[in-house]
């Protein structure tokens, strides 16, 4: 494998504008550089923004490093581009899978098969979807369907974490995650609440890992009718949202319908742009699960 | 906590200001000391040291204002260190009145009392009886005036 | 009639510039009252103030519960036009009053660096 390495990367050299990098940054992930993949991969969408295999190869680099909302982010891309594209089908599957959206995971999977009925990986994948255990990770290397455990502790091929007790009366942690389903941090950075200040869906933990969320869900009604307030007395017209930057972490609150409330939380190293982006999506997939459930 | 009006067309004005000013206590008085409506209170002896209390405060910066050659002040407050009290006084159709609030500074500001006092002062202006004439509240009556407003105030 | 200190002039003056903005003022955060103002014509300053303050109050606890700390900077988004406020260390809030469209980025600089020079 270095020896391949080392002749794609010179070859890639030669020629930058060359394919060899899907085949480069592939075999990096493989050996756990995943630095040197990414980068090979980003510069490589660079010069081929378009191309389905590359928003593949990045997503599969970014699971690895457990960044699965950018890599969400590309399979996406990748299936805008390709709708049929098998890679980004199995890695949406996946973590649709890790917040425990079995449908969402069962149906990505399916449309996976629709396209290569041949490939036994998926047809596996699905039954174990449907059971309830967690399919082989996409990012495991593509063989003869038997899925290949990746040999670090933290690989991706991790089954989905145990949802945490059920309070008597509380809404299944299950359906919670459901609500934001594909997005980061539906269990500790996303949390979609009632008018009258009820959780909804979704969790919050502080930088520490406790669970925050009724604390924080107490405050939340009080912000919004004050930030709808300002804005009505203010002639504003209509508050879409409140972006807060903190000491040690970003906020941003939305009201994806007239009596619900989004919070997303992120650390500083998500800037506000992106954290925006973040909560709009997240709205949407509020804005849905509403929908559903009303 | 309840509101309460002895005369029925303050009661909607202060029932709004005490939703957006997050008001604690409110009395609304004759400059005399005379309660027409409150909120907050549980006891009719806190109403009528309150009322006592604030009509004298006003009165007082009256007569310094007067002795200075200066309007009447507009309001007054005093920040505690958990409580703000605000004083101030409004023109209506019923004559001058006045309004004591208690605030929680937890829970809201100088800033939004203030806010909230002129939205408050407009109501009650146009609220009120536009030919009534003040009425004069006798000595003799006083009990028997101060008894019946106790009476509606706390629904007796 | 009183004057602002020229280093709340040269605050202001720092906001105001910036191209969308309609308005930008000094707020005592406890009290939500006017410290120094620089607005336009419609603007009802005590209103800003006092609302900008309890929104502030509102949105610390809530950072607070959730473990982010202290806000640096917050930004009520609305169809018609916004608010940006830095808290400063002494306890003020500088705010601007925006139209819809404004660089929140750069009205964010200019509020940082008014706050620098307010304390």
């Amino acid at each position: 494998m270095a020896e391949e390495i080392k002749t794609l990367s010179s070859q890639l050299a030669q020629d930058p504008d060359s394919l060899v990098f899907l085949r480069l940054g592939e075999l990096l992930r493989m050996k756990g550089q995943l630095d040197a993949a990414q980068r090979v991969a980003v510069t490589g969408l660079d010069r081929h923004p378009h191309l389905p295999d590359a928003h593949d190869l990045f997503a599969r680099i970014l699971a690895d490093k457990h960044d699965y909302e950018r890599a969400f982010d590309e399979w996406d891309m990748a299936l805008r581009i390709a709708p049929d594209h098998v890679g980004a089908l199995k890695g949406l599957a996946f973590l649709y899978f890790k917040v425990g959206d079995l449908a969402q995971a069962a149906a990505h999977l399916e449309a996976a098969q629709r396209v290569a009925p041949a490939d036994a990986s998926i047809a596996q994948a699905l039954a174990m979807a449907r059971g309830g255990e967690s399919p082989p990770s996409p990012t495991a290397p593509e063989g003869e369907g038997e899925p290949v455990a990746l040999p670090a502790s933290d690989a991706p091929t991790e089954r989905a974490p145990p949802p945490p007790p059920r309070p008597p009366g509380a809404a299944q942690p299950l359906e919670e995650a459901r609500v934001f389903a594909g997005l980061e941090g539906a269990q500790e950075g996303l949390l979609l609440l009632d008018a009258a200040g009820r959780v909804l869906g979704g969790a919050l933990k502080d930088p520490g890992g406790k669970d925050v969320t009724d604390a924080v869900a107490a405050y939340l009604a009080g912000v919004s009718q004050e930030a709808a307030r300002t804005a009505k007395l203010l002639a504003l017209g209509r508050w879409t949202g409140v972006a807060a930057e903190g000491n040690g972490g970003h906020v941003h609150l939305t009201a994806p319908t007239g009596d619900a409330l989004l919070l997303v939380v992120r650390d500083r190293a998500v800037p506000m742009g992106r954290l925006a982006i973040i909560a709009q999506r997240a709205a949407v997939a509020a804005r849905r699960w509403l929908e559903k459930h009303a | 906590m309840t509101t309460r009006a002895v005369e029925n067309w303050t009661l909607e004005p202060l029932v709004k200001f005490v939703k957006e000013a997050s008001a604690r206590l409110v009395l609304v008085m004759t400059s005399a000391g005379q309660v027409l409506a409150q909120h907050g209170f549980s006891r009719a002896v806190d109403v009528m040291s309150a009322a006592a209390l604030g009509a004298a405060i006003v009165a007082s910066t009256d007569e310094i204002a007067r002795q200075m050659g200066q309007p009447p002040f507009a309001a007054l407050n005093h920040q505690g260190e958990r409580h703000g009290i605000f004083l101030a006084a409004v023109a209506t159709g019923r004559g001058r009145l006045v309004a004591l609030v208690v605030y929680d500074l937890e829970v809201s500001s100088l800033g939004l009392v203030q806010l909230f006092f002129e939205q408050l002062a407009a109501d009650l202006q146009a609220a009120s009886p536009k030919d009534s004439v003040p009425k004069q509240v006798l000595a003799a009556d006083f009990e028997r005036e101060l008894s019946a407003s106790l009476n509606t105030l706390f629904g007796r | 009639m009183t004057t602002a200190p020229a280093n709340y002039t040269r605050a202001l003056d720092l906001v105001t510039r910036v191209r969308g903005v309609r308005g930008a003022m000094l707020v005592s955060a406890d009290d939500g009252i006017i410290v120094a103002e620089q607005l336009m014509e419609g603007i009802k300053g005590p209103a800003v103030a006092a609302l900008a303050a309890s929104l502030a109050t509102r949105l610390r606890r809530a950072m607070e519960a959730a473990g982010v700390g202290a806000s640096l900077f917050w930004h009520l988004q609305a169809e018609q036009g916004a608010l940006l406020v830095v808290p400063t260390a002494g306890g003020t809030l500088v705010v601007a009053v925006a139209e819809p469209d404004v660089n929140v980025g750069l009205v964010r600089l200019e509020l940082l660096r008014a706050g620098e020079v307010v304390g």
